[in-house]
């Protein structure tokens, strides 16, 4: 026996092994580097988004007393609400920048340096209009004594919550060191104090000049018509039209033509819908601009090849012999698919269909061509009066406004905007999980 | 056990359940079935055998028109169940599927319980009045596929959950559930152990007190051990057909006997 013909050990690997167990191990850290790279930039993201946005939930208020004079805002004497009303906003600005520094006064808290104007600056020009329509109201309130409460203006909101520094204050000729060192002494004083900002929640868009005004009632309103509208028009024609796709349409020529048109709409720019829509539902059809209805219409149109895809290949994965099974006992076609197809498939429908609804949820540019993206103070009504016809916005476009505006503080409540965005896509997420298990348990 | 042994073959009744003459099936370009003429009796179990693709499957799914559901399938010549051609463009394909019952290759339930399994037919058919009746119809059906002391006791539990043998007799018992009168088999027993087969094959020719019975299948052992009459195919050709006796011991046809002697296929 020769060495050359001796039988090799198992515990050497060979160098053919060696290079294979080298490549697969290259393989997997390949792997690993691309997921690490993606969830680094997972992490980066979402480091940017909240360290800018979470501040946009606090949200500094003060609270003063304040007398109203009717000497300011009832001249005449007469309690008359249409003489009240030629009192504009900037009487009441005046009444209660006068009351502030009085009540400073009263409390002895030195404003040394800090000017009327710079008092001024303090109280967000939304409190006047709250105050003058809260009198209008009720012309009884003129004479007494009552505490006024409302927003600081950006800036000294900024100053609590870290984002203007004495460093940044120095440069920016809007507010001055001897401001923040008052805005020190108020919020020691109680008179001025930050807390969550519900507000946020609640109040409609605001005006260049009153970022602390600006929350994302109109907004959330707004998608919230839209999704439901949205749900309501995708998942019956999605699942009708897969349904007839999958199970009944002849194969021939002009089914393979629809199937590659759908594949082609999937894939087709979002805003090219928003052109579609601007052209049909608003020009041809004259519904009203900036509607949600409109809007749902535009996001239907856009999530409905989505849909009948995950649809289709949910219906195709459904086990042919459970088809034949039933077609075996002498089930028509339809109650085959109804019966058995389609309680198989709904997990897989439901999930595709949320999941196209999210990515209706985050979708802007449509948005942008029917005018969503316009300034909406109101509310729209409720869903039964009319209120999917009223203006509105919706939570991306809302994002995309207020991140092209000047003011740092709107920059702050965008990033706020798209925390609470992705807090509505996580629900729906958690929502289709949820359905996906409800459905799967069954059997 | 004689595993060649041949059951008793008195065909008891010579009345002809389904004809067939002249059947050609293609499926687009290829010519499956060509030119088949087959008589199948009633209160007979017929076993149909033959090498893979011989064509023996296809025929079987013309008998109920599941082949309709294959876009490509085209189907000619004449079929004709107590005389009425089932080709017929005024017969609906769901009618006849209710008179020509179809067990297939794997155990196929439904994910429903085992009662829904079994009460489906009745009910899409509308062949039970009441609740009572729909519970008389599963208990006979699950008594008939020999599998009703086996789940009396779980009948709300999942068909998909009984082992495999217990689901081929759960098919079977919901295949009777709609009174067919005749039982097709796609080679019912190829997913299942010795021991399921066994049963099965035992309910098979209980079965044909009651059913027309035609069944596909790759065992000759098997062919020999149920069957009444025997039909091979080869290459799409019906090459002979008749008593099965005749076939296993004196088949008329070369490739008949290079088939059951294990030459070809």
């Amino acid at each position: 026996m020769t060495d050359a013909a001796a039988p090799k050990s198992l515990l050497v690997q060979d160098t053919r092994t060696r290079r294979r167990n080298t490549a697969e191990a290259r393989f997997q850290a390949y792997g690993i580097v691309a997921i690490s790279i993606s969830l680094g930039m997972l992490a980066i993201m979402l480091w940017t988004i909240f360290s800018d946005g979470v501040s946009a939930f606090r949200q500094t208020t003060f609270s003063f007393p304040v007398t109203l004079e009717a000497e300011r805002l009832d001249p005449n004497g007469n309690r008359n609400r249409d003489e009240m009303a030629k009192v504009t906003t900037i009487g009441y600005t005046n009444l209660l920048n006068a009351s502030l520094k009085a009540h400073l006064e009263v409390r002895g808290i030195s404003f040394e340096g800090v000017d009327d104007k710079g008092i001024a600056a303090f109280i967000s020009r939304d409190t006047p209009a709250r105050v003058r329509d809260m009198v209008l109201a009720n012309p009884a309130m003129i004479g007494q004594t009552v505490t006024v409460s409302g927003f600081t203006t950006g800036r000294i909101d900024g100053y609590f919550k870290g984002r203007v520094t004495r460093e940044t204050a120095a440069v920016d000729t809007n507010i001055s060191a001897a401001q923040l060192d008052l805005a020190d002494r108020l919020a020691e004083a109680g008179i001025m104090r930050t807390g969550f900002n519900w507000q946020f929640f609640t109040n409609p868009d605001a005006s260049d000049q009153r970022p602390e005004a600006a929350g994302l009632g109109v907004a959330i309103i707004g998608s919230a018509y839209m999704m439901i509208l949205v749900a309501i028009f995708v998942l019956p024609i999605g699942v009708a039209a897969s349904i007839y796709l999958e199970e009944f349409a002849p194969k021939n020529r002009w089914t393979d033509l629809i199937e590659v048109n759908i594949s082609n709409l999937a894939a087709v720019p979002s805003i090219v819908f928003g052109i579609l829509g601007l052209a049909v539902f608003i020009n041809f059809a004259a519904f009203p601009q900036s509607s949600p209805l409109v809007g749902a219409l535009v996001l239907t149109l856009m999530t409905l090849p989505t849909i009948i895809i995950a649809t289709r290949a949910a219906i195709r994965a459904v086990p042919p012999s459970i088809r034949d099974a039933a077609l075996g006992v002498g089930a028509s076609k339809m109650q085959m698919v109804f019966h058995h197809v389609l309680p198989l498939a709904a997990p897989g429908i439901l999930t595709g269909t949320i999941l196209g609804l999210a990515s209706a949820l985050g979708e802007t540019a449509p948005l942008l061509l029917i005018g969503m993206v316009a300034f909406v103070a109101n509310y729209p009504a409720g869903p039964f009066e009319g209120g999917f016809l009223d203006p509105a916005s919706a939570l991306p476009v809302q994002v995309y406004s207020w991140a092209s505006r000047a003011d740092p503080a709107f920059i702050e409540r965008s990033s706020g905007a798209i925390i609470v965005l992705l807090a509505f896509l996580l629900v729906m997420n958690i929502l289709a999980i949820v359905l996906r298990r409800r459905f799967e348990r069954r059997w | 056990m004689n595993d060649m042994r041949l059951t008793e073959r008195a065909v008891n009744a010579e009345h002809t359940k389904i004809a067939a003459r002249g059947v050609q099936v293609h499926y687009g370009q290829t010519h499956a079935l060509k030119d088949v003429d087959v008589d199948i009796l009633d209160h007979t179990v017929t076993a149909f055998i033959g090498p893979s693709g011989c064509g023996k499957s296809t025929f079987l799914r013309c008998l109920n028109r599941m082949n309709d559901t294959i876009s490509v399938c085209k189907v000619t010549g004449d079929i004709r169940l107590d005389g009425e051609d089932i080709y017929d463009r005024r017969i609906d394909p769901v009618q006849l599927r209710a008179k020509v019952g179809m067990v297939f290759q794997k155990p196929n339930p439904f994910p429903k319980s085992i009662y829904d399994n079994v009460a489906y037919g009745p009910r899409i058919h509308g062949l039970a009045r009441s609740k009572a009746d729909l519970d008389g119809i599963v208990e006979s059906s699950l008594r008939r596929a020999a599998l009703w002391n086996e789940v009396k006791d779980r009948l709300a539990a999942p068909g998909t959950g009984l082992s495999g043998g217990q689901q081929q007799r759960l098919c079977i018992a919901r295949a009777v559930a709609t009174s067919p009168e005749v039982l097709l088999m796609d080679e019912p027993c190829s997913a299942l152990d010795p021991i399921a087969t066994a049963q099965v094959e035992e309910l098979i020719d209980e079965l044909r007190a009651n059913f027309s019975v035609v069944i596909v299948t790759h065992s000759m052992q098997q062919a020999a051990r149920v069957s009444q009459r025997t039909a091979f195919f080869h290459l799409g050709h019906l090459v002979e057909y008749g008593d099965t006796t005749q076939i296993f011991t004196k088949p008329k046809d070369p490739r008949t006997e290079s088939y059951i002697t294990g030459r070809i296929g």
